[in-house]
């Protein structure tokens, strides 16, 4: 067995016959695991590579996938940066950001533009990705066919094949009985004009910055055990017709109340008084857009407790 | 907004923390110990063992104490600590014929050679709830060592998994003259006295000898696929398929067998050949003579079950025979996964039964996913919300008070189509 | 539905039946086979015609089609017709590539004059012939269509398959295609499950003109349907088929729509071809006894 004597040739005798203290996550043998399954994601953008996927201390569905593949990635010298739904404070996203540096002994930040490596859960910074950084989104589901055939077979093979016409049947169908295309986030992608892939559910607004991203764009699936990628200045398309225009999310005359963006994603926190309020989704770019640092205490709003 | 505080994300993860961990070793009854978890918990462990894939009743002990009895985070625990563990070795495989069994009943034949062991099986107790005072338990367990001291001449023993010398429970076995034996003699049925007794004859070379079975031996799946180094996907071996069946979740199993039912193809049940529950030998190669060495018991439940093959495609002549094996003492899962085994042989290995059982049946994943669905969703609500307010604003031809989109589009874009349509 | 590669290696070598057909067929078989079961030699022996059966006495297998020949030429309509069992619907299903044949050879020239060995082509190469060069209307339409999916819907999905990516040609197609089978445009986008029969073989015919195929295969195009939705849906197809230059082979059990729609035919019977010659003379003097009860049936 070839990983039995890799392993040995990698451990002590002492460490393999175990000890009393807490083991790590993720050793490195499985980083390199991961790391082999990248290199064909890279090499064929787009293309779902199977990979062993461990149990991670966090659930299937908490970003297990992601965990695995920044942690892969990540050296001691690297800064991360995790976000959940834009946010750097989300718990989830300080779950995971607690682990990687627990691991990795990396840095942490905030700030999008120091971080060597992103990870995220449905948001794509706004501030544009630069050459040498990875953005590491988290992904539920894998899988662009599923909406439209079951058999996990006959996905394979209309991968394998570039069979999308199910796919614009189903465009096709949505405009004719909606009038619009009704299709919200994780919005289905041609990958360099060869792969269909499933973005994650970021929304649509982020969607243009996967083309000819500057940063490598790594997809991780823990659950479903595949990981996909788009490597930098790859051609990133959203399925649409040439004569429906690709629309994204956006409220006419909404702006953020803290920063006063209204080219950003904003979400609507709706007041008891039946308003909406906007507010940036990208809190670490809001904090850095304000007109002046009085208005810091207004973001934090509630804790969780 | 409720997550928006840049140090009260962290700050509510360690309050919470602290809660799980004071609720847990706090309280007013002393802590349990793992010997009491292991041995009177010892269904739990085990079908944790089983989830987790892990044999390891003191570490599954560990993890449902950890998790306060909920199954599905002390697997998923003992399964976190699973993939951190190094393999020091890879087992010889093992003929499930050396089981050593502690329970074994056939349900396809009244008395099949080595005969019917009850064991200890709730199968036949009163399901009534036990309202026994709790200061009479001391003298009613001294009463019942007394009586069983009594009939079997046999001492009391002590279950200590993992141990390489099993345990020394009190089977029962069925007086072969089953027909003259009345109630008494049933509840108290001789212990098995010889090694052979422990190792009846298996029912399915009693069956190959009929020559009634499908060969399912085919030599196509020499390796185990190892399910946890390589995603099983449609298509994957019989050895996969086994593997995943192991691992799942046993609600999970004993739902889709259930399920299948109720489906015309699969009307009807299997039989099981046998239901069997004991112990195991492991052995590895010795790294410098080369030869196999036990290094240890595990406690298995497998179940060898029978269908009759009925459909037009199928062999009447013959029957089909599925398999099931998992860890520690959980019949109803290894039942089921027999059952599941046969309909993936059935249906073929690419079959819609063979999908839902290589990928819906974990329960780290499906509870995981199901949980996921607490997190935060609010970027992708929004996306949702954007599209119904542009659907509507079309119906009702009115420009909505949220406007939809933002690219530079012809402003009656959506009209036209509208206008196509 | 693929042949294994054991299959592919083992006939692709076949030799030629015959000598190799003059290129202005769009179609042409040769040695046409199809056996479920033991493949091998021994199972021709003892079926066919002068057997009364098509199972193998020897193997138990079933040689559903044996030594087929046929051609068809641009514009026009071959007819192939036999009793249920009499493996016409399985040459069409070879043809098709809805399943391998186990033997013979298929010469297929497209519209531009390029031409193909269909028998030697990939399945993933067989699928894409299904999407510009080769279409089938099935007699179930549930084969054919997508039935939760718009009239409109199902012909765009063979438009979509080509690279058609503009939303107003593909709605602008799709309705001409369903005018032209007389398929309601203002039914057009209602899923084709809600619609009868009759009106469900329209969408399929004009699902399968989509993209101007060369070859057009037709399987008991309007068996089940009621007598008078019949004959519309066949004088629909006979305009059709003359006003294009498409070659079609037309599957049936019923000389009346063969007569109808073809101008030369193929008799089967238990696997085998019985007789061939020109729809009308054949239905004037039918030679083979098979073919003389299968006219005296259809003028009975």
């Amino acid at each position: 067995m070839t990983t039995l004597s890799a392993e040995l040739t990698e451990r002590s005798v002492e460490q393999l016959a175990g000890d009393a203290a807490p083991r790590d996550i993720f050793d490195e043998l499985s980083k390199r695991a991961v790391r082999r399954a990248l290199l064909t994601a890279i090499a064929v953008p787009g293309y779902q590579v199977p990979f062993s996927s461990r149990e991670m201390p966090v659930a299937r569905g908490w970003g297990s996938g992601g965990l695995q593949a920044t942690l892969a990635l990540i050296g001691a010298d690297d800064n991360v940066k995790v976000i959940d739904q834009g946010e750097d404070a989300g718990v989830n996203a300080t779950n995971l950001r607690r682990l990687i540096v627990g691991n990795a002994g990396c840095g942490e930040e905030t700030e999008t533009g120091l971080a060597d490596v992103i990870q995220s859960r449905h948001r794509i910074p706004e501030e544009p990705l630069k050459d040498g950084q990875t953005l590491v989104l988290q992904v539920p589901v894998p899988e662009p066919l599923r909406g439209v055939v079951g058999s996990m077979d006959e996905q394979r093979r209309m991968h394998a094949e570039g069979d999308y016409a199910k796919m614009w049947v189903r465009l096709y169908e949505d405009i004719v009985r909606n009038g619009v295309v009704s299709h919200s986030a994780d919005y289905p992608c041609l990958v360099n004009g060869r792969y269909v892939i499933a973005p994650s559910p970021i929304p649509r607004f982020d969607v243009p910055k996967l083309n000819d991203s500057e940063a490598l764009v790594v997809l991780s699936a823990g659950r479903e055990k595949r990981i996909y990628a788009i490597p930098p200045h790859t051609r990133v398309e959203p399925l649409t017709f040439e004569d429906v225009p690709f629309t994204v999310e956006h409220t006419e005359g909404a702006a953020c109340v803290f920063c006063g963006s209204d080219d950003t994603y904003l979400i609507g926190v709706p007041e008891e008084d039946g308003t909406t309020r906007w507010v940036c989704s990208d809190t670490d770019w809001c904090s850095r857009h304000r007109p002046d640092d009085d208005t810091e205490t207004e973001t934090e709003g509630e804790v969780s407790r | 907004m409720g997550y928006s505080n840049a140090k009260g994300g962290e700050e509510a993860i360690l309050a919470a923390e602290q809660l799980v961990r004071r609720g847990r070793e706090a309280g007013s009854s002393p802590r349990l110990t793992l010997d009491q978890v292991t041995e009177r918990l010892r269904l739990a462990v085990d079908r944790v063992m089983g989830e987790a894939s892990l044999w390891s009743p003191g570490l599954a002990s560990r993890a449902v104490r950890q998790a306060e009895g909920d199954q599905f985070e002390a697997m998923q625990l003992l399964r976190a600590h699973r993939s951190t563990l190094p393999r020091l070795a890879y087992s010889e495989p093992v003929e499930v014929a050396e089981l050593r069994v502690l329970r074994r009943v056939s349900s396809a034949f009244r008395n099949p050679p080595g005969s019917q062991i009850l064991g200890r099986t709730l199968d036949y107790v009163g399901r009534l709830l036990d309202l026994m005072p709790e200061q009479d338990h001391e003298r009613y367990v001294a009463e019942l060592e007394a009586s069983v001291g009594h009939s079997h001449g046999h001492g009391h023993g002590h279950s200590h998994d993992g141990h390489t010398h099993g345990d020394h429970e009190h089977e029962h076995r069925v007086p072969e003259n089953s027909a003259t034996r009345d109630l008494v003699g049933e509840l108290q049925a001789v212990a098995a006295e010889s090694d052979d007794d422990r190792n009846p004859p298996r029912v399915m070379d009693l069956m190959r000898a009929m020559d009634l079975l499908v060969e399912r031996r085919t030599g196509e799946d020499p390796e185990p696929y190892d399910v946890t180094r390589q995603p099983a996907r449609p298509g994957a071996p019989r050895s996969a398929v086994l593997s995943m069946l192991a691992r799942a979740e046993t609600g999970a199993l004993v739902h889709f067998w259930y399920k299948l039912r109720f489906d015309p193809r699969s009307a009807g049940h299997e039989i099981p050949g046998e239901v069997r529950h004991g112990w195991l030998p492991l052995r590895v190669n010795h790294p410098l003579t080369g030869n196999p060495v036990q290094v240890a018991e595990v406690r298995v439940t497998d179940v060898e079950t029978y269908d009759d093959l009925d459909r037009p495609d199928e062999d009447r002549s013959r029957i089909d025979v599925g398999y099931g094996l998992c860890f520690g003492h959980n019949e109803r899962k290894a039942i089921a996964m027999a059952g599941l085994d046969l309909a993936v042989h059935r249906d073929g290995n690419s079959s819609e039964v063979a999908q839902q059982v290589l990928i819906t049946l974990d329960g780290v994943e499906a509870n995981g996913f199901l949980e996921h669905l607490k997190l935060p969703h609010h970027v992708d609500f929004r996306s949702v919300i954007d599209r119904k307010q542009a659907i509507r604003a079309l119906q009702t031809g009115t420009k909505p008070v949220a406007a939809t989109d933002a690219t530079p589009t012809p402003g009656n874009e959506t009209q036209q189509i509208g206008a196509l349509v | 539905m693929s042949l294994t590669l054991h299959e592919r290696a083992q006939y692709a070598g076949a030799p030629l039946a015959s000598p190799a057909p003059a290129p202005a067929w769009t179609l042409s078989v040769r040695g046409l086979g199809k056996i479920y079961g033991d493949t091998s030699e021994e199972s021709i022996a003892g079926t066919g015609p002068e057997f009364g059966t098509a199972v193998s006495p020897n193997t138990g297998a079933i040689v559903a089609a044996w030594g087929v020949d046929l051609d068809v030429a641009p514009g026009e309509a071959l007819g192939v017709i036999g009793e249920s069992g009499s493996g016409k619907s399985t040459v069409l299903r070879c043809i098709a590539g809805d399943e391998p044949a186990t033997a013979g050879e298929m010469l297929f020239t497209d519209h531009g004059g390029s031409t193909e060995r269909l028998d030697q082509l990939s399945p993933t190469e067989r699928r894409r012939m299904r999407i510009s060069d080769i279409s089938v209307v099935y007699q179930d339409p549930a084969l054919g269509l997508t039935m939760d999916v718009s009239a409109g819907g199902n012909v765009a999905d063979p438009l979509t398959a080509a690279g058609w990516r503009n939303f107003g040609r593909i709605r602008s197609r799709a309705t001409e295609l369903l005018q032209r089978t007389e398929v309601p445009i203002a039914r057009m986008d209602h899923p084709v499950k809600a619609f009868s029969g009759g009106m469900k073989q329209r969408v399929q015919i004009a699902k399968s003109l989509a993209n101007d195929p060369s070859l057009l295969l037709l399987d008991e195009p309007t068996t089940g349907l009621d007598a008078s939705v019949a004959a519309g849906v066949l004088d629909l197809m006979r305009g059709l088929l003359e006003e294009t230059n498409v070659a079609a082979i037309v599957v049936s059990h019923d000389f009346s729509v063969i007569e109808m729609l073809t101008t030369r035919v193929i008799v089967m019977q238990h696997g085998r071809v019985v007789e061939a010659g020109l729809t009308d003379q054949l239905l004037e003097d039918p030679q083979h006894p098979y073919s003389q009860q299968l006219v005296a049936a259809a003028r009975g």
